[in-house]
């Protein structure tokens, strides 16, 4: 199987939801209607390129773009990037050394996650090489890998979805951003 | 004073027993756990998988200095501070000290194993300081004022009604024992804990010694909050956890959480590196490399695999032990298989006493492992220990001392046995009742005579037997076969002198030794080693055959091992190995084509644990049987364990062992079959008792005694 394919095999049993964005417009518009209130918007490159923060303003979105630390709380999704992916188990892999962007992927309910389709990998062993060159760019740093949404099984081994993290993720291809892992 | 602590122990059995709710719920769990995690699994290649972990991490026990210096340097590098904690009171110090320097009043941590063994949140309340468990279930755990009874799944003994009574303590109301409420109840009320914290604790699953950097593997989220928002972050990590290089730390992701909890990959994998940018100030990364016992391990050359252990819970998950009594009595801080050895590090062999008599040696821990440790032979190999320090107890001590080493003594008794117990069998072949204090034996199943006569007295000469054999062979009969069921040897032979195969039972053998070395008696069993190796290969013959899987394990490997430093018996030890045969293989190899049989029947297949465990043979009994005619039709689990386990089951753990012969009993009776086969004389004793005291029709036989009935019968119908 493709390595696209495999990819969204694998996070939709992962509980993600993968769309598949035809333009900025549809992946904006997507964002607008699910956001279910403010969105933290970190900056990064894809989200530079694409201008989602006035797209999404245009959209009648309320956007936050700084001080998430005070807003978080309230705010309901949280837009980022994607360095690279993984197809095996799909996998979203985000270097989140400025606080920003873990702020906006750890705290509100909806992980909204922009990838180049053109950025999946096969598996966490292909991954090596890309994480290599990140930690070599800059010390400290926070990388990580998320696949699917927050869960438990605690309670009787019952599946529940959204215990701390983001109970949604939302993983929107769009291609044509940018090909590079060292960039999100 | 190991009295004292056997009879402690056996109040907390007790106990465990009647819970019969976390019984359920454990059993539930293990056989979805096993569908899930052979689903995980489909697509890789889990003995190289496996095999690949153990060597990288063999590799950082054999250089476990220069791995812990190169991450260490590159931590430092990076920003961490990094603190080597010898043992718990110098880890427990530090974290305390940091924490009254910083002011902080409440800490957050995410699930750690390790604080759960060096005891830190009781060392933080001391000093004043509120440490939260934010892990669902180590919170749940946390408010009931109890431990985990499991390393990944803390909770796994409580129930949702337990945990709506608890979280309506918190909450000051009633609150709906239904699950999704109850997390999203956690999760309100533990969202301005994260953010209101001085400190964040958490543990680690990986410690990279090629970037310096940290990998946290979870689920639920609450560790990337306890690293984010507060502005210090402490990481407690066992200096187990270092792996050289990155692509070593990929290797173990792919193990890791399928081996857990089945999945692909947990929700997130933090790699964290340095302190990183936190917008109140600065931050600080503090990380505990903690030692605790496991320098030690790693110099214990019989016991140091388990340093190999990702703690991912499996061999707990898939025990029978655990499954019936629970990870706080089959347990301490780790619980299981590993916990039974880690807690003889960590604590004390003391402490480990009786966890290390409790394993049943089914090997089903050994059989899933991620890290391929051998976690069966370690416990043994503590249990030997023990036996060296404690003694074994006066009673079983004079019988391996003086009557298992004198084989003309131990056979006398066993014969005299067989006449003694006249008035209890009531001349049946089955010991119903005991009297007295002995009943407890036969309240659940019956016991075997011994037979009238014993093989080695029935046994047809060899010039009876064939007039041209094209093979000679040797018979270990093992003690259950020679004196309990001699029947199964006759078949054997028969079974045998169709392929043309003539048999000797050489007189001289004795005891395999197995129960003497599994009690921690090894001298017993060096002797019986020494004596079994030189009768059998007296003779000369082309191969051993033994019809009981455990004697096979003691020709093929226990001798081996017990004999390699003999000058004179290492090499025959050897040799022996090298032509021991279970029955099934030889016959199957031998006797390739079975003369076409009518339809025998349906038979259900029980695997015995040293057979499929021990000796990795379970398709060629299935083989001979459905090629002498017999339907198969498979049971539940048919590998799990029926409870025999030698001496566990009519002398140390007999209640134990009668909760997983009646799961062994009821797949059983669903299967549906008429007829159960085994490979082994000692899983046919525990299941012909069962079936027979609870007046069941089912019949129980060796794969030897169908074999000879359907080449008897074929022979006559041709
Ligand atoms: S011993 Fe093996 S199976 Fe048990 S927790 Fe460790 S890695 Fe997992
Ligand atoms: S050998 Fe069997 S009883 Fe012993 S710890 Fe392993 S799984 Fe449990």
């Amino acid at each position: 199987m493709e390595l696209l394919e495999r990819f969204i095999v694998a996070a939709g049993r992962a509980g993600a939801r993968v769309v598949r964005c035809l333009d900025r417009t549809a992946l904006v518009d997507y964002i607008a209607r699910h956001a279910g209130g403010t969105v933290l918007l970190p900056d990064f490159a894809a989200g530079r390129r694409l201008q989602l923060a006035e797209a999404l303003r245009q959209c009648g979105c309320e956007v936050v773009t700084e001080h998430f630390r005070a807003g978080a709380a309230q705010a309901s999704a949280g837009v980022t990037g994607a360095n690279f992916a993984l197809a095996d188990t799909g996998t979203v892999v985000l270097d989140s050394t400025d606080e920003a962007l873990r702020l906006a992927s750890t705290l509100p309910q909806r992980h909204f996650v922009v990838l180049d389709p053109r950025k999946i990998l096969a598996d966490g062993l292909a991954a090596v090489g890309p994480l290599r060159a990140l930690h070599r760019r800059q010390s400290p740093d926070f990388i990580a890998f998320i696949t699917g949404p927050s869960r438990t099984a605690d309670i009787e081994r019952v599946l529940t979805i959204g215990v701390h993290g983001p109970g949604e993720l939302h993983i929107l291809l769009l291609e044509g951003i940018s090909d590079d892992p060292l960039e999100s | 004073m190991s009295r004292q602590r056997s009879r402690d122990y056996q109040v907390r059995i007790d106990a465990a027993l009647n819970a019969t709710r976390q019984q359920d719920a454990l059993h539930r769990f293990g056989d979805a756990y096993l569908e899930a995690r052979q689903q995980a699994l489909a697509d890789l290649d889990f003995e190289a998988l496996r095999e690949a972990i153990a060597q990288l991490k063999d590799e950082v026990g054999r250089h476990r200095q220069q791995y812990l210096d190169q991450f260490i340097e590159l931590a430092e590098k990076a920003g961490a501070q990094v603190y080597r904690a010898a043992d718990a009171s110098a880890a427990n110090d530090y974290i305390v000290e940091l924490a009254r320097r910083r002011g902080a009043k409440l800490a957050v941590k995410s699930k750690s194993m390790a604080s759960e063994e060096i005891g830190l949140n009781q060392a933080l309340r001391t000093a004043g300081v509120e440490a939260l468990e934010t892990d669902l279930g180590e919170w749940i755990v946390q408010l009931a004022g109890q431990r985990p009874s499991h390393m990944v799944m803390p909770a796994i003994h409580m129930f949702r009604d337990e945990v709506a009574a608890l979280f309506g303590q918190v909450t000051g109301q009633a609150e709906p024992a239904d699950i999704e409420h109850l997390v999203a109840v956690a999760r309100r009320q533990l969202r301005d804990k994260f953010l209101q914290a001085d400190m964040g604790i958490s543990g680690a699953n990986l410690a990279v010694a090629e970037t310096g950097a940290l990998a946290l593997v979870t689920n639920e989220g609450n560790a990337r909050l306890v690293a984010t928002l507060p502005p210090v972050h402490v990481v407690l990590v066992g200096i187990d956890k270092l792996v050289p290089t990155l692509e070593d730390a990929a290797r173990v992701l792919q193990l890791l959480p399928r081996s857990a909890t089945a999945q692909a990959l947990t929700s997130y994998v933090s790699w964290i590196r340095g302190p990183v940018p936190h917008s109140d100030g600065a931050k600080e990364l503090h990380i505990v490399l903690l030692d605790n016992g496991r320098s030690a391990l790693a110099e214990a050359p019989d016991c140091k695999d388990a340093l190999r252990c990702l703690k991912c819970g499996a061999c707990a998950n898939v025990c029978p032990v655990y499954q019936t009594i629970g990870g706080h009595v089959f347990g301490h801080t780790y619980v299981g298989a590993i916990g039974v050895v880690l807690t003889a590090f960590f604590n004390s062999l003391e402490a480990a006493a009786e966890l290390v008599k409790a394993c049943i040696g089914c090997r089903a821990c050994v059989a899933v492992c991620p890290a391929k440790i051998d976690l069966e032979e370690i416990i043994l190999q503590l249990r030997r220990r023990i036996g060296d320090q404690e003694g074994l107890g006066l009673g079983k001590s004079l019988v391996f001392r003086r009557v298992l080493r004198n084989r003309r003594l131990f056979h006398a008794l066993l014969r005299s046995a067989a006449h003694l117990q006249k008035p209890v069998t009531g001349g049946r072949g089955s010991i119903r009742h005991l009297p007295l204090h002995f009943s407890s034996l036969t309240e659940w199943r019956t016991l075997p005579a011994i037979a009238d006569k014993p093989l080695r007295d029935l046994m047809p000469s060899v010039e009876g037997q064939l007039s041209a054999p094209r093979l000679r062979v040797a018979l270990f009969a093992g003690c259950a076969t020679d004196f309990v069921h001699p029947r199964i040897g006759l078949s054997l032979v028969a079974v045998l002198n169709r392929c043309n195969i003539a048999v000797t039972l050489p007189q001289g053998q004795s005891c395999c030794g197995i129960p003497a070395l599994y009690s921690g008696d090894r001298q017993t069993a060096v002797e019986l080693a020494r004596q079994n190796v030189r009768e059998l290969l007296a003779d000369d013959p082309a191969a051993v055959i033994t019809a009981c899987p455990t004697c096979s394990m003691a020709l093929r490997q226990h001798f081996v091992e017990l004999l390699q430093d003999d000058a004179d018996y290492a090499e025959p030890a050897r040799r022996l190995a090298a032509i021991t045969y279970d029955a099934a293989v030889f016959i199957a190899e031998q006797l390739p084509e079975l003369p076409a049989a009518a339809s025998r029947g349906t038979v259900t297949y029980h695997d015995s644990c040293h057979l499929k465990r021990g000796c990795g043979v379970w398709r060629q009994p299935r083989q001979l049987l459905t090629g002498a005619g017999w339907r198969l039709q498979e049971m539940e689990r048919a590998d799990r364990c029926c409870g025999f386990g030698g001496s566990y089951s009519f002398a140390s753990h007999p209640e134990i062992s009668r909760e997983i012969t009646k799961d062994k009993v009821n797949a059983i009776l669903r299967s549906g079959a008429d007829v159960v086969a085994v490979d082994c004389p000692g899983c046919l004793i525990m299941l012909r008792g069962a079936l027979e005291k609870r007046g069941l029709p089912q019949r129980v036989a060796h794969t030897m005694e169908l074999l000879g009935e359907a080449l008897d019968a074929a022979g006559e119908g041709g």
